[in-house]
């Protein structure tokens, strides 16, 4: 199964399994073959996206697969189209123009729930009353495993506790949702998403805003995730240096464009920061990743 | 870390068994304690009711008639009062003259008890039409009128009673269906690819604006104080002159809406985590509001084919609630059902008997009009108290 292709302009490749591998990262080899095991597999092509109130599209032509059971990590500007991607890739979105696979099957054309119960969203800003408890939202992420009339099944308890443990916060089980602080609210959401069970999970910027242990915090629930539940996860990151120590595959944008992709070895570049993110910067290679040194914004014209 | 994390969350994972009860969240303490503070206050303003009038009785009287076994125990007078005289003649074969009952429970039976009962059908659909809209505007300030419903059927009211007066007779179902009429066009006029809260909002407000300017201009039109008074009673809300017949013509609607509200508790619970996550965990979200909405306007309608227009008890009454059992929509609907008749209830004992008592003059007033005076202090004390109003 091939993991990487360009932009539209040769999306006359054929989708699906048969598409060269063109990558050289190390687990690619070993995925080639995953698509039979567990892991899903989102295969996004010549996706054009846009809002009804915007005259241009924000992301146009962006074809994007997300290596099954590998954390791919969307790197870009503000306003470069990776949350919009996100929608796009969760169906949030209806695209203009191109598809969004999910093991094969285009997600435009599937129910809502059974989309729901296969790819999950976890979205940058999300609200709730204040008096909800915890437990309460993350039983929320049950909702596309009940039918209108059907009672909270065993299945269902033990996936909630499930996605509490995993979520690291079964201390605020019972505690209302207006009482946590950011990182405490974010880790309830993140559980309410995992409630959910699904092979696709789609987290946009779950780490902003949030003090640094909470970080750590989101982080490893998202490296369990992969390693122990073989999920396939897509997520936007603000913070380079944590994007590459995180994610298997990395894919930056630019003014709704993939500027590059690949291991994040060969994408956190000098070069590749000054043209995406338009700064100078210092990148050293450590044993936990690129080091990334910001040195200076570059101005129109500097270069 | 990760040890502590796993032993937290070992440790908590039994708390909650799937096998809860399907209705043991009926027992909550405050939910208990909202339903029998509403019941005791909805029986004392009945008793008011059925006590003081024209014709007084002593408050033991009043009790009396009630309970009379004459009516409570043959079951051909039950019938009667609640599907009417030829169902009743019809279920039960029985085909001779009703026995007798005495005065004090003929005027109880006839005239006072089914206001009550009116009041109460009135305060729940009411409540839980404000709550419903509640949720699906995400907005606390949304009212069962919101999108239109009031001033469809009030601009009916008025075409109704100043142009076609011949068809006074069927006013209630005109009411009712101009404010179905009104939501629909609410909802075209929001609808574009979809449709959003702030849309639907934007959209009552135009309608709003343009039938409550017609109604005004109707207004104008109207020759007789007569028609005027009534039109205002319509407009404003008012259980005067209610009886069984408006019990058997809102009761059926109002089961149905409450069943469904029930039955959709859990989507409106989902709408409250905001339209995103609705949609991402696989909500047909465009369906679901509108068949919510559908249901409210569904309750708001029944309401105002026996009294009218009643302001501010469908805002109220959710926030009340909201503010007793929290905001869980299973138990939210179900105290909207105790605490809408407690308002009502209690305002029509003022509309009722308020001039009489404050000016000694035998008129009474819109029970709108009661409720208003109520609802402007409830929302000034929430003002007060709260920092932070409006979304929810």
């Amino acid at each position: 199964m091939s993991i990487e292709r360009t932009n539209a302009t040769d999306s006359d490749e054929p989708s699906g399994a048969n598409a060269p591998n063109r990558t050289t990262g190390e687990r690619a080899a070993g995925a080639t073959d995953a698509s039979d095991l567990d892991a899903s597999d989102l295969d996004a092509e010549g996706l054009v996206l846009g809002y009804p109130t915007a005259p241009e599209p924000v992301v146009d032509g962006a074809s994007i697969a997300a290596e099954p059971g590998a954390v791919t990590a969307l790197v870009g500007p503000n306003g470069s189209g990776k949350s919009t991607l996100l929608k796009g890739l969760a169906n949030q979105l209806a695209p203009e123009d191109g598809s969004v696979l999910l093991d094969g099957r285009d997600v435009h054309s599937m129910d809502t729930k059974a989309l729901a119960r296969k790819l999950g969203l976890l979205s940058q800003e999300s609200t709730s009353p204040d008096s909800i408890t915890v437990e309460d939202l993350v039983h929320h992420g049950r909702y596309p495993h009940r039918g209108f009339f059907e009672r909270t099944t065993e299945a269902d308890a033990r996936a909630v506790d499930r996605a509490i443990e995993l979520a690291g916060c079964g201390h605020l089980r019972d505690r209302e949702v207006g009482s946590l602080s950011g990182g405490q609210k974010q880790l309830a959401w993140i559980a309410m998403v995992l409630a959910q069970d699904t092979d696709v999970l789609l987290l946009d910027e779950p780490t902003t805003f949030l003090d640094l242990h909470h970080q750590m915090e989101v982080m490893e629930i998202i490296e369990t995730l992969r390693d122990e539940s073989d999920v396939t996860v897509v997520v936007v990151l603000h913070d380079i240096e944590q994007a590459a120590r995180l994610a298997d595959r990395m894919v930056a944008l630019k003014d709704g464009e993939i500027r590059a992709r690949g291991a994040p070895g060969e994408v956190v570049t000098e070069e590749l920061l000054a043209d995406v993110f338009r700064v100078d910067t210092d990148v050293v290679q450590t044993e936990n990743g690129p080091r990334v040194t910001p040195l200076r914004a570059r101005h129109e014209g500097s270069e | 870390m990760s040890g502590e994390r796993s032993a937290v969350g070992g440790g908590a994972s039994t708390s909650r068994s799937a096998g809860t009860d399907r209705f043991g969240w009926l027992l909550d303490p405050k939910l208990v304690s909202v339903a029998v503070g509403s019941l005791a206050v909805v029986v004392v303003a009945g008793l008011v009711q059925v006590s003081f009038g024209a014709y007084s009785m002593t408050v033991g009287e009043a009790w009396r008639a009630v309970l009379d076994p004459a009516v409570l125990l043959d079951p051909r007078w039950l019938l009667n009062f609640l599907v009417g005289e030829e169902l009743m003649r019809a279920i039960t074969g029985f085909q001779g003259e009703l026995p007798e009952l005495s005065h004090g429970t003929l005027i109880v039976w006839n005239i006072r008890l089914p206001r009550v009962i009116v009041g109460a059908i009135v305060g729940m659909n009411l409540g839980v039409s404000g709550a419903i809209f509640q949720a699906v505007t995400r907005n606390e300030l949304a009212s069962p009128f919101i999108l239109g419903v009031s001033s469809g059927a009030g601009l009916m009211i008025l075409l109704t009673l100043v142009v076609f007066g011949g068809l006074s007779a069927f006013l209630p179902l005109i009411a009712a269906l101009g404010g179905a009429v009104a939501f629909l066009i609410v909802y075209a006029i929001a609808w574009k690819n979809g449709t959003s809260p702030v849309r639907l909002v934007l959209a009552g407000v135009i309608v709003g604006t343009v039938f409550g300017s017609l109604q005004t201009a109707l207004f104008f039109f109207a020759d007789d104080i007569g028609v005027v008074q009534s039109a205002i009673q319509w407009t404003t809300g008012s259980l005067t002159g209610t009886d069984w017949a408006q019990v058997r013509l809102a009761l059926p609607w109002t089961v149905v809406a409450v069943l469904l509200s029930i039955a959709g508790s859990r989507q409106l619970n989902l709408l409250l985590l905001g339209e995103q996550t609705a949609k991402s965990l696989g909500m047909s979200i465009e369906r679901v509001r509108f068949a919510l909405s559908g249901v409210a306007v569904l309750a708001a309608a029944a309401s105002i084919a026996v009294a009218g227009i009643v302001s501010f008890v469908g805002l109220i009454v959710p926030h009340m609630v909201r503010n007793l059992v929290g905001s869980d929509y299973k138990r939210l609907i179900v105290g909207c059902l105790f605490v809408g008749p407690a308002l009502m209830v209690a305002a029509d004992v003022g509309a009722r008997l308020g001039m009489s008592v404050l000016t000694g003059a035998d008129a009474q007033i819109p029970v709108g009009i009661v409720t208003g005076l109520v609802g402007g202090p409830y929302f000034l004390y929430l003002m007060r108290r709260r920092q932070n109003m409006g979304e929810l």
